[in-house]
């Protein structure tokens, strides 16, 4: 495995590491038994991870150009499954139970909108693709692409998982820009999207509006949709320069802070090791988008590059939002800190995204 | 190109969050650890009791007791809900009330809230045991001030409530807050620095749902301090029964140190009603005409009528106005410029000790003439009147000594000898208390020192007595003490005087009866003197507001001293 690659899993490993102590420290006064499990499980997660990530080391990400399609159709056959289980059941869902696995094929299709958009985008493949795309029509180039993309983003919507359904809609914009499609298009669609943003309320769930009312004003409703983002505020801020220290933290540990070890690890982090160590936490993060970026500029093959350059994104928005959301600068949607967060199917999609990075690493000399 | 744009974009992101994590962590850092620790320390008061109150036997006449508050902790709607129906189920109240009294009392979150004050202990048992189920009920011993003997001594004590905004003002400096409990009145109110309990605290740690976690202090509640009287509870009950519902004060007080022994006053009330605040019993205080909280003994200034001809008597002789020889013949009345004044009855010659046995009026016309308006106006300050005694009781008023000078600047009028007239039988602008009656009896009882009247003898055990002041000598001859002292005596020894009623009794009483006549209703009723006679321990003053005449106050006074050489007291 070449310098890069290693660099990749030197650096996730920490970040999960990070994640599971922080995972332990939440959970670590709950009184039900059951609660001491939850670090092991995700221990267990992060195994499995680690498994996966080695697997796509060393499996040719060219092979993903060949099974897009197959990927595709498997993602939004999986959310199809998502929302007729939750329609037969009257209810939220956003899980298909595996046994003793509940997977969200949400994560899943984070990724594979990546690998299927970067497929897309380089179909003629070689040098002047960036040519052939600013010929590409609007049909081709935009409207096709869209139809794509809304299909399994209305199924996320449908969920309901707003936060997942912008990440997919981010990742879609970002890979349409990278792919060198005219400006225009990329602005058209952006547009659009704003001016719908009104039409698009009305859909929303009650929740849902009351959580972006809430991150206008979290004052509004202290005790309902705006306690948590109050409380995560209180969370970092109590943490101060130095943090509260291990296990000390009031917030997480007396569960003033609700999903302090899922979409809200981030702030249970950040009281308990202050500015320092999430300044450390960032520029981990940071580390690990830059090393996927580099990948990227260092690959010829038009393919891997947009993968890459997808991935470490797609990897970035979704830290920024999270802990955006935690800080209080973003409204609250469910959306997970990779690598942190409880979970297993964020943990696995995150592995599976960063080995298919180390992979295009290792196979950049090819071409 | 593209891409270096977005990554730049994405760095442009990653700066802002570090700008947030610095607003929060670095500049807000000190409102966000207050709001932290708010949010999991609580502070759980600890009440403590306040001081008694005991006798000078160190019987104890106002107590307290345990009572038990119903508190709910409950920071959701549904743990609320459920508190208060089995609360409301086990004290028989309606939700609906509870509710009420959640909205009333409730000040900020994560404190508990009071429902229901004083249940029972049944019930205070019944939902203790339902804490573990409830883990938002709470319940909170408190003790309660208690009076075993009802009203008795109310006056001396005074009563409880929570502090007004006036004495807030005056007491903040002194670590009072709103919401304080403080005394209204009598010792309560003097010595409230003392008897007050100083409240502890719990500190413990909870979780989000309000529920225990740990214990981080403690500071346990302090009981006030015990405050010990120089009243004798046995003599206060006798004073009290005797005067029963008649309107007026009765002091007994140690002529020769100024204790206390008994102070009453009627009508009385029973402080209890401010502590159980029931509604109506409260209103019937305030809405009573006959000024229930005023203690008449030192809030009450009246004309003292012939009790006053005594200080006449003493200025007389003392300038030289009169000699114990003097004598005035009482036709039953004189002519004073151009006005009659009546004598009460035709006593015929009279000498100083006779005119005070039979209290002849002519006589002290006379004497009170002779001696003019501005002697008497300053022989009356010597007795101490026309200031408070300074009793160690709040609400002690001066009474008023008239001056002529005084006449002519208020109301722009001319002093007459008929004024004088007035004067010298304890009528007309002289206002006295009772307190200042018993201390001028003391001067006859203790042979001329003028004494300071006191009530509280220790707090906590230390006795505070040895900082009263020395009892002043008034520097009166020993003849005309002799004198006067034996006219006091013939009032009740001589078969004609004013009281001798209380002749007969198994000890030698002397003193001196008082009717005074006022613009409105009947006449006041005096007695003051002291017994026995030879070696006076107690002086007394009775005193019935409209009470007819001093017959009536004699009766009192009989009734009290029997009583008191029944029970060996005297």
């Amino acid at each position: 495995m070449k310098a890069s690659g290693f660099l990749i899993i030197i650096v996730a490993l920490t970040i999960a590491l990070i994640g599971i102590l922080s995972i332990y420290s939440s959970t670590y006064q709950k009184e039900a038994s059951g609660w001491q499990l939850v670090y092991r499980r995700q221990i267990l997660w992060v195994v499995l991870g680690l498994v996966l990530f080695f697997l796509l080391a060393n499996f040719n990400y060219r092979r993903l150009w060949d099974a897009s399609y197959l990927l595709y159709a498997l993602v939004v056959f999986l959310l199809f499954l998502v929302f007729v289980l939750g329609a037969i059941r009257l209810g939220a869902q956003r899980w298909l139970r595996f046994g003793w696995f509940n997977f969200q094929p949400t994560e899943l299709a984070k990724i594979v909108m990546v690998i299927f958009l970067a497929k897309y985008f380089s179909k003629k493949s070689s040098g002047d693709v960036s040519l052939l795309m600013t010929k590409f029509g609007i049909l081709r180039a935009f409207v096709l692409p869209f139809i794509f993309v809304a299909i399994p983003m209305g199924l996320i919507i449908e969920q309901p998982d707003l936060g997942s359904a912008i990440v997919v809609l981010l990742i879609f914009l970002t890979m349409l820009y990278l792919a060198g499609i005219k400006l225009k298009y990329v602005m058209i669609l952006a547009a659009i999207a704003l001016i719908s943003l009104p039409l698009f309320w009305n859909f929303l769930h009650d929740y849902q509006k009351d959580r972006l009312m809430v991150f206008l004003n979290p004052n509004v409703d202290p005790l309902g949709a705006g306690y948590t983002v109050i409380q995560s505020k209180i969370a970092i801020g109590s943490g101060g320069i130095f943090g509260k220290g291990w296990l000390a933290g009031t917030q997480s540990q007396l569960h003033f802070l609700p999903e302090s070890h899922t979409d809200f690890i981030f702030a249970t982090f950040a009281e308990q090791w202050g500015l320092i160590g999430s300044s450390a936490l960032i520029l981990l993060y940071c580390a690990l988008v830059r090393e996927g970026i580099r990948i990227g500029l260092d690959t010829h093959d038009y393919f891997g590059r947009l993968l890459a350059f997808g991935i470490s994104l797609m990897l970035g928005l979704q830290v920024f939002i999270n802990i955006a959301m935690n800080l209080g600068l973003a409204p609250v949607v469910g959306i997970p800190l990779p690598l942190m967060s409880y979970g297993g199917s964020s943990v696995f999609t995150t592995f599976i995204a960063l080995g298919i990075l180390a992979n295009i690493a290792k196979k950049r000399s090819v071409f | 190109m593209r891409i270096k744009i977005s990554t730049f974009f994405l760095g442009v992101l990653f700066l802002l969050l570090f700008c947030g994590l610095f607003n929060l962590q670095v500049l807000q850092y000190d409102k966000f650890s207050r709001l932290s620790r708010k949010n999991h320390i609580r502070l759980l008061a600890q009440p403590g009791a306040r001081g008694r109150i005991l006798d000078r036997n160190n019987q104890v006449i106002i107590d307290n007791y345990l009572t038990f508050d119903v508190m709910v902790l409950a920071e959701e709607k549904e743990e609320l809900d459920q508190a208060i129906s089995i609360i409301a189920r086990t004290l028989g109240i309606s939700p609906a009330e509870l509710k009420k009294a959640y909205r009333k009392n409730y000040s900020a979150p994560f404190i508990p809230v009071t429902l229901a004050k004083n249940i029972d202990i049944k019930k205070a048992v019944a939902l203790e045991e339902l804490k573990m189920d409830y883990p938002g009920v709470v319940i909170q011993q408190r003790p309660v001030r208690s009076y075993p003997y009802g009203k008795l001594a109310c006056h001396v004590a005074g009563y409880l409530s929570e502090i007004d905004q006036w004495r807030l003002s005056k007491l903040q400096d002194y670590g009072y807050n709103p919401k304080d409990i403080v005394g209204y009145g009598g010792v309560e109110e003097k010595y409230d620095y003392y008897l007050r309990e100083e409240e502890g605290a719990l500190s413990v740690e909870v979780d989000h749902r309000g529920r225990f976690v740990r214990t981080l202090g403690f500071k346990p509640a302090k009981n006030g301090k015990d405050i010990q009287l120089t009243l004798d509870l046995a003599i206060q009950k006798i004073a009290e029964s005797s005067l029963g519902e008649r309107k007026g004060s009765v002091v007994i007080m140690d002529p020769a140190s100024g204790e206390i022994f008994a102070l009453a006053s009627s009508p009385g009330y029973n402080p209890e009603v401010f502590v159980k605040k029931t509604g109506s019993s409260l209103a019937d205080i305030f809405a009573n005409s006959h000024s229930v909280l005023m203690n008449r003994a030192i809030s009450g200034a009246y004309a003292p009528g012939s009790v006053f001809k005594l200080v006449v008597a003493e200025a007389a002789l003392d300038t030289s106005k009169i000699n114990l020889g003097t004598s005035f013949y009482c036709p039953g009345g004189m002519l004073v410029g151009n006005r009659y004044f009546k004598c009460w009855d035709t006593h015929n010659q009279q000498d100083l000790i006779q005119a005070i046995a039979h209290s002849c009026d002519v006589f002290f016309y006379h004497t009170g003439i002779l001696l003019g308006a501005p002697l008497i106006h300053d022989y009356s300050l010597k007795f101490g009147f026309s200031k408070p005694t300074g009793i160690d009781l709040p609400y002690e008023v001066s009474g008023f000594v008239p001056h002529p000078r005084w006449k002519k600047a208020s109301r722009s009028q001319i002093w007459y000898d008929g004024d004088t007239a007035n004067f010298s039988i304890g009528q007309g602008d002289l206002l006295t208390t009772p307190i200042q009656i018993v201390r001028m009896a003391s001067v006859f009882a203790n042979r001329g020192f003028l004494v300071n009247p006191y009530i509280v003898k220790s707090i906590a055990g230390q006795d505070i007595t040895a900082y009263q002041k020395g009892n002043k000598s008034l520097g009166i001859k020993e003849r005309f003490l002799n004198a006067i002292r034996q006219g006091e005596l013939k009032v009740v020894a001589d078969p004609q005087g004013t009281a001798s009623v209380l002749a007969g009794l198994s000890v030698a009483v002397a003193g001196k009866t008082g009717t005074a006549q006022v613009t409105r209703g009947q006449p006041h009723g005096w007695f003051s003197g002291f017994f026995p006679f030879d070696h006076p321990k107690f002086a007394i003053c009775v005193f019935l507001e409209n009470g007819g005449s001093g017959y009536g106050a004699c009766m009192v006074a009989k009734q009290i001293i029997e009583e008191m050489s029944k029970q060996g007291l005297v």
